[in-house]
């Protein structure tokens, strides 16, 4: 790892000097990025009107906003969302404070760590949707298998990040924390923890890609509400503005997500650490 | 990584079992899991429905090779992933490089291809469903869609930051358009495209999973999801052993060359295991 790490800064350096014109202003890159997405709608609007198709095929803006506006109104909108966000809320809690101790208990010695790394990384590619048929089997449709599944799939994920953590921390801070005197409870509490913390906190960005889609798709399968399930059920009847509005809902939560709490994650541990590499 | 941690190590062993001992630590870990598998199915107490043991999974894989089953499964699996991720990432690189030649074109359209991805793979499925049908159209477009993105995005991304003084100092050395491109462009935008096919990669192995899942009679996620469904769940079993091997494999001879072969090569890459 240290030995790419010269280039690299070069590289980014090299970027920076590099740069050539001011980039465009904050809101007028905002102004710009709205353009596509307004030109996007337009051509969904157009296209009914220059090519013929079924209208289920593709509903029209106002088949969409209609159900949105209806399903808004009832409810059921609302509690869909928070339906998937209660589980995928809960299977991250089960699956975090399941991984990070068995995660370091593992990592602690390096003989351990480095008997499990491959059944770990084994284990976390088949993490997630293919386990619910399982546990259909297991739970029944419904909440249990849905949880069950986010919660595998953020726990193998975290487990790998926490046991990559450890190792990751350099051998001369270990060394100079033993000198000090620090073993036991400091050793984990000054070292151990804290040089595994960002590999964790970073990892969680991805555990949580991860998670999502593990969330959205056993929700078609074995959910019995949720988004997954609002639209799987829709194609079932081909009912086409409703998959269109889940799917737009779908992406509209993730955006938030990624920017409120993982995009923060990321600059806090960046600034308070400055043990990022990229 | 541990690489950091056993380099300056005063004693080392001998160069023999420094070579073989992780290998087999990682083997007695395999051995050590199927160990407490087989001591929990008595525990458990279970059918073999709900709880299948080792021996049922073993019984359940040699009848499903025998009968020629497995091989064709996982040959259908492999070549939906590998059209999927191929067509994904040269479509995710040409249109990348398009797009990122013009800065504006780049900074508009970056918002609407992140929102883009954000509307999950598996989300598309339902629409795909209907617009397609259930069959093989579906799980290839899911799989191209997210790869697409992310290679798509961080080919912007790697163009857009390109070092414009390596860009002037190729042009007064008279490159015409296209030398620009292959000399300082790509190079430069090469290592987040790798990134993304990095991301795009391990999304996509799931996603085929499900797509299978959903949409297809044959591959291993169809086994994964008819074994329950047929009682078999021993077959459901060898289906989630064989896609883990799978994904190690395509990891180790697909991923991990592509990487040596274009990032390493130039020392730009940090750590690929990180981004499993």
């Amino acid at each position: 790892m240290s030995a790419t790490d010269r280039p690299e800064r070069e590289y980014r350096s090299a970027q920076r000097e590099g740069k050539p014109r001011p980039i465009a202003r904050r809101h007028d890159a905002l102004m710009l990025g709205t353009v596509p997405f307004l030109a996007a709608l337009a051509v969904w609007w157009l296209l009914p009107k220059i090519v013929d198709y079924p209208a289920y095929m593709l509903p029209s803006i106002g088949m969409v906003a209609g159900y949105a506006k209806e399903s808004v109104l009832d409810g059921s909108l609302l509690r869909n969302v928070l339906a998937s966000l209660a589980r995928l809320f809960i299977g991250f809690v089960i699956g975090m404070a399941l991984a990070i101790p068995v995660g370091l208990a593992i990592a602690l010695n390096r003989h351990v760590a480095d008997m499990f790394r491959p059944v770990l990384s084994f284990l976390q590619a088949i993490a997630g949707i293919a386990w619910v048929p399982l546990t259909i089997i297991w739970f029944g449709i419904g909440n249990g298998s849905v949880i069950f599944v986010i919660a595998n799939t953020i726990f193998f994920a975290s487990l790998y990040n926490t046991v990559i953590g450890v190792q990751s921390i350099p051998v001369s801070l270990h060394r100079a924390v033993r000198s000090h005197g620090g073993r036991g409870w400091s050793l984990l509490t000054n070292l151990i923890l804290p040089g595994a913390l960002v590999q964790i906190l970073l990892g969680i960005r991805t555990s949580m890609a991860y998670g999502w889609r593990a969330l959205v798709a056993s929700e078609m399968i074995a959910g019995s509400d949720g988004l997954g399930y609002m639209t799987m059920e829709a194609a079932q009847w081909q009912r086409t503005e409703v998959i269109i509005l889940g799917m737009i809902v779908i992406g509209l939560i993730w955006v938030v997500m990624d920017r409120t709490i993982f995009t923060a994650i990321e600059r806090r541990t960046v600034g308070r650490w400055g043990l990022l590499q990229r | 990584m541990s690489a950091t941690l056993a380099a300056p190590a005063p004693l080392r062993a001998a160069s023999w079992s420094r070579r073989w001992s992780r290998p087999l630590k990682g083997l007695a870990g395999v051995l050590l899991l199927l160990a407490a598998w087989q001591v929990s199915v008595p525990l458990v107490g279970m059918s073999s429905y709900f709880y299948p043991s080792p021996a049922d999974v073993i019984a359940s894989f040699t009848e499903l090779t025998r009968k020629g089953i497995l091989p064709v499964y996982l040959a259908d699996s492999l070549l939906r992933y590998l059209t999927g991720l191929t067509v994904g990432a040269l479509l995710g690189v040409g249109v990348g490089v398009l797009i990122g030649l013009n800065r504006t074109a780049s900074l508009a359209l970056s918002p609407l291809f992140r929102f883009l991805f954000a509307v999950v793979e598996v989300a598309w499925i339902p629409i795909f469903v209907v617009w397609f049908g259930y069959g093989i159209k579906t799980i290839i477009l899911a799989l191209i869609y997210v790869v697409f993105f992310p290679v798509l995005y961080n080919t912007l991304l790697g163009v857009r930051t390109a070092p414009q003084i390596l860009v002037n100092a190729v042009r007064s050395l008279g490159a015409n358009r296209w030398q620009v491109l292959r000399l300082v462009i790509l190079p430069s935008a090469l290592p987040g495209i790798i990134t993304g096919l990095r991301v795009g990669a391990g999304f996509a192995f799931r996603g085929l999973v499900f797509a299978e899942i959903i949409a297809a009679k044959t591959g291993i996620g169809y086994l994964i999801f008819e074994g329950t469904q047929s009682q078999q769940t021993a077959r459901t079993i060898v289906g989630m052993i064989v896609m883990g091997l799978l994904w190690l494999a395509i990891d180790q001879f697909y991923l991990r060359p592509i990487e040596r072969a274009t990032i390493e090569r130039w020392g730009l890459t940090v750590d690929a295991e990180q981004r499993t």
